[in-house]
């Protein structure tokens, strides 16, 4: 059993100050620290991390355990380098080279740092105690190096109490204290800030929404003032559909996003408030009016998504504003009223390499375990959208199957990216940290189920009625690389946590609806 | 600060409002911070002075001891830019400031949201302050990828009409020739030749975000100026001969096409120059082709994409075989 941290008793974090590094898609932060020992250094342009590595260096002596043969099990396309390479080096190539050496060791099984026995595929097993006493730990004291934390909060909260669900553990035992941790955090003005006296920011209160979520229970739901919640978020509304993160903020799909989760998790009205000046001035009359036509000017010409219209196609856009599009209606409907399909599928089907196996999030650009997510979650959303309108029963549908490599990214995920001391990460040779834990795992729990929707929906409301008709089914099959002990829990695709977690607080707020 | 707010006459007549860390609930809170003694006193008196809505001077010097101990902290960003506008300071020497800080925090993005609402100021900036492109060609030296400044560069464009700018096609030249895989770069190519103009709303291509436009239709111009079509392919040819199995330059031409509404098959030429039996130079070429004979020769068309999956990108076995239904279905 993981080491339960109970009653007062604190303690400092494990991991150094400088490596709690989200990428910062949608969390609001960017910690101080980072970067900083990458600023220019004179002949040694890469991040040590980075570096490309020069064979035959003896100050760099090769770490594996035995020479290059990858062990049994193990495709050649997961331990060779691509087929077609171009002599022209470029700064792009140098790091997609770095990377690929730093990865095959882990990807054949041989990098000394591998714990725990590997399966007839080759796979080390998920170090399951190890990711769990680490979330547990990242729930506690942070010292003073973390104050570029400090408007992320909700943040921490959320990715531990997520990655300790999809383990298994019961975040329940955190009520109170989430309770407590958050409550300060909400304004009077509605939502939640990143802290105490933050202005509400959207990335913020998706957080918080979410933890509650969570943690369930009716002294969570209602927690959240819900009437001032929707005022806000009339606020937020801008005049070309979408959402600004805050109130004289940026506008981007990671906005729309949360709004869309936000209002439909928390069943609030959508007429438009009375003061949300802006979209009352373009002819808006709800709060999703013109949403999915503003993600609809954000796909790129390369056929994905990116975080404002204009700008490069990304992976975690392209999650935000597909899993935005699923809960406006029926995938089936909404996406390829609004995306141009075949683009889009090329676009995404691309960010998948080999041999590393993982996701990129842009073009010419490295893997990194968060996609596992970002990337990863936008597959099931497709496919259901491909399969069309859902059957009646509760039996997955018949369906255009599965148009990814899930045996890679698996690998990716169990090979690459878990830390020798708990936690998961980016690459090799990253350090962990909660972000990449959370959506790490939960990529991984994608792979591992069917997700499909039946007529049925736990909601009886109209409009949030796809968004409230997901299932999961454990994928059953020889081809798994993973162990029957290395299954996680099933996430709802789109909010990210548990079914009955998104259902019980959906339910819970219609009996209740909000007074306007 | 080596001087606290506390014992700072400037600050006597403001009641700091301490951090409520929710432990007064008996619960104890989670991924608490050990923050430093001198950011728990700023931040207090900054709530404080952000609960009057102060615009000052001293509220002005707050917000930049913050954002010295904690650059992420967005509540301060916004509350700053609210006091320059509102004591009217010197914007430019406002930016200089944060030229630094960019270059110090290369992923934060609060301070580019910051820029953007000071330099959207249209009494301070009729037009762009000439320095920016220097200033952002400084910023790409770091990271020539950073989604942030492209993000910003890209509003630059839009709000002070820069598509025909010579600046922004000789810089993003520039990048390319750097590195010719630089994708960020080749998409704001795109933008300045065929993205959207200042008469219709901001998108990724034209033709989107229209209810009675199908999305099929989307980055397709209704008025194409040929010349410069031409122009365009003849510079992803040489960018693609540099480095064919570069999938920037090969999407970037397929933009192009359709954006001018003409067709993949012009390039099969080209194109077959990469594809020559066993001697495959690009994947992205057999794609190309896959493209081209799935209008008619089916069968072809079958075989490239079966080349794809056995050979040349087979970790995308599951969306070849997908591509490969798609063709028997539409036979």
């Amino acid at each position: 059993m993981p080491p339960i941290i109970a009653g007062r008793h604190k303690r400092k974090v494990r991991f150094p100050a400088a490596n709690l590094q989200p990428p910062n898609i949608i969390s609001t932060p960017a910690p101080a620290q980072q970067r900083q020992s990458q600023q220019k250094r004179p002949g040694n342009k890469y991040p040590s991390p980075l570096k490309p590595a020069k064979s035959g260096n003896p100050s760099n002596p090769p770490r594996m355990a035995s020479p290059q043969e990858p062990r049994p099990g193990i495709p050649a396309l997961f331990t060779q380098p691509p087929p077609i390479r171009d002599p022209l080096v470029t700064e792009t190539i140098e790091l997609q080279d770095a990377t690929l050496e730093k990865c095959l060791d882990f990807l054949k099984g041989l990098h000394i740092s591998q714990k725990g026995s590997f399966n007839a595929s080759g796979v080390p097993a998920l170090q399951r105690d190890d990711h769990i006493a680490y979330l547990y730990d990242s729930l506690e004291d942070y010292p003073e190096g973390f104050v570029a934390m400090d408007a992320s909060r909700p943040w921490m909260v959320y990715w531990a109490l997520a990655g300790l669900t999809l383990l298994g553990e019961d975040p329940t035992r955190f009520r109170e204290r989430v309770l407590g941790t958050l409550r300060p955090m909400q304004n009077p003005t509605g939502g939640f800030g990143g802290g105490h006296g933050q202005i509400s920011h959207l990335a913020g209160s998706y957080a918080a929404v979410l933890s509650l979520a969570l943690v369930g229970g009716e002294d969570a739901f209602s927690l959240v003032d819900r009437e001032a919640m929707w005022r806000w978020l009339g606020r937020l509304k801008q005049a070309d559909g979408g959402f600004s993160v805050t109130e004289g903020g940026e506008e981007d799909v990671r906005g729309a996003y949360c709004a869309a989760t936000i209002i439909s998790l928390l069943d609030l009205p959508l007429a438009l408030p009375h003061d949300a000046k802006k979209a009352r001035e373009a002819g808006f009359e709800t709060l999703t009016d013109g949403l999915a036509e503003y993600l609809s000017r954000c796909q790129s010409f390369e056929g994905g998504i990116s975080g404002s219209p204009g700008v490069e196609a990304h992976g975690a856009y392209a999650f935000c504003a597909l899993a935005c599009l699923s809960m406006l209606g029926p995938p089936e409907e909404t996406i390829p009223r609004h995306m141009n399909i075949p683009l889009l599928l090329s676009w995404l089907s691309a960010r998948q390499y080999a041999p590393e196996g993982g996701f990129s999030g842009r073009t010419n650009k490295l893997v990194d375990g968060c996609y596992s997510h970002w990337v990863g979650g936008c597959w099931p959303l497709l496919q259901s959208a491909l399969d069309g309108k859902p059957q009646p029963s509760g039996t997955p549908s018949t369906t255009v199957g599965n148009l990814y490599s899930r045996e890679g990214l698996d690998r990716y995920i169990l090979g690459c990216c878990q830390s020798p001391r708990g936690g998961l990460r980016d690459k090799p040779g990253k350090s962990p940290d909660s972000y990449h834990t959370c959506y790490v795992l939960t990529g991984l729990s994608a792979t591992q189920h069917h997700h499909y929707r039946t007529t049925s929906s736990i909601t009886s409301s109209e409009k949030f009625a796809s968004a409230f008709s997901w299932h999961s089914s454990p994928v059953r099959g020889e081809d798994n690389v993973y162990d029957k002990a290395d299954r996680l829990v099933a996430f709802h695709p789109l909010y990210v946590i548990p079914h009955q977690a998104a259902a019980n607080m959906r339910l819970w707020c219609e009996a209740q609806p909000v007074a306007t | 600060m080596a001087e606290s707010y506390a014992n700072d006459p400037e600050w006597a007549n403001i009641t700091p409002i301490e951090l409520d860390d929710g432990s007064e609930s008996g619960a104890m809170p989670l991924a608490t911070i050990a923050y430093p003694t001198e950011y728990l006193e700023a931040t207090s008196y900054l709530r404080a002075v952000m609960a009057a809505n102060e615009m000052s001077e001293r509220a002005l010097k707050l917000t930049k001891d913050v954002i010295s101990m904690n650059p992420a902290h967005y509540t301060v960003w916004i509350y700053r830019a609210k006091i320059l506008l509102a004591l009217d300071k010197d914007i430019l020497e406002e930016l200089n400031w944060l030229n630094g800080v960019s270059l110090k925090y290369l992923k934060n993005y609060q301070i580019w949201h910051h820029r953007q609402v000071l330099i959207s100021s249209k009494t301070h900036f009729p037009t762009m302050p000439p320095k920016e492109p220097d200033f952002l060609m400084e910023m790409f030296a770091q990271d020539s990828k950073n989604y942030h400044v492209w993000t910003y560069r890209h509003w630059l464009v839009r709000h002070f009409k820069l598509w025909d700018s010579p600046r922004e096609l000789e810089d993003v030249e520039a990048l390319i020739k750097a590195d010719v895989r630089n994708n960020s770069a080749w998409n704001h190519r795109y933008m300045l030749r065929f993205g959207p103009r200042d008469d219709v709303p901001d998108a990724g291509m034209v033709n989107a975000g229209n209810a009675d436009i199908s999305p099929e239709e989307k980055g397709r111009l209704p008025v194409v100026d040929e010349d410069s079509v031409d122009a365009e392919l003849k510079y992803a040819q040489e960018q693609i001969l540099r480095a064919p199995e570069n999938r920037s330059s090969w999407w970037y031409a397929r933009g192009v096409l359709r954006a001018a509404g003409r067709g993949l098959g012009e390039w099969e030429e080209f194109v077959g120059r990469f594809v020559d039996g066993n001697v495959v130079k690009s994947s992205h070429a057999v794609e190309w082709l896959a493209d081209v004979y799935g209008e008619g020769e089916k069968g072809k068309a079958v075989e490239m994409l079966t080349m794809l999956k056995e050979k040349y990108d087979p970790i995308r076995k599951n969306y070849w075989d997908y591509r490969i239904q798609q063709l028997g279905e539409v036979a």
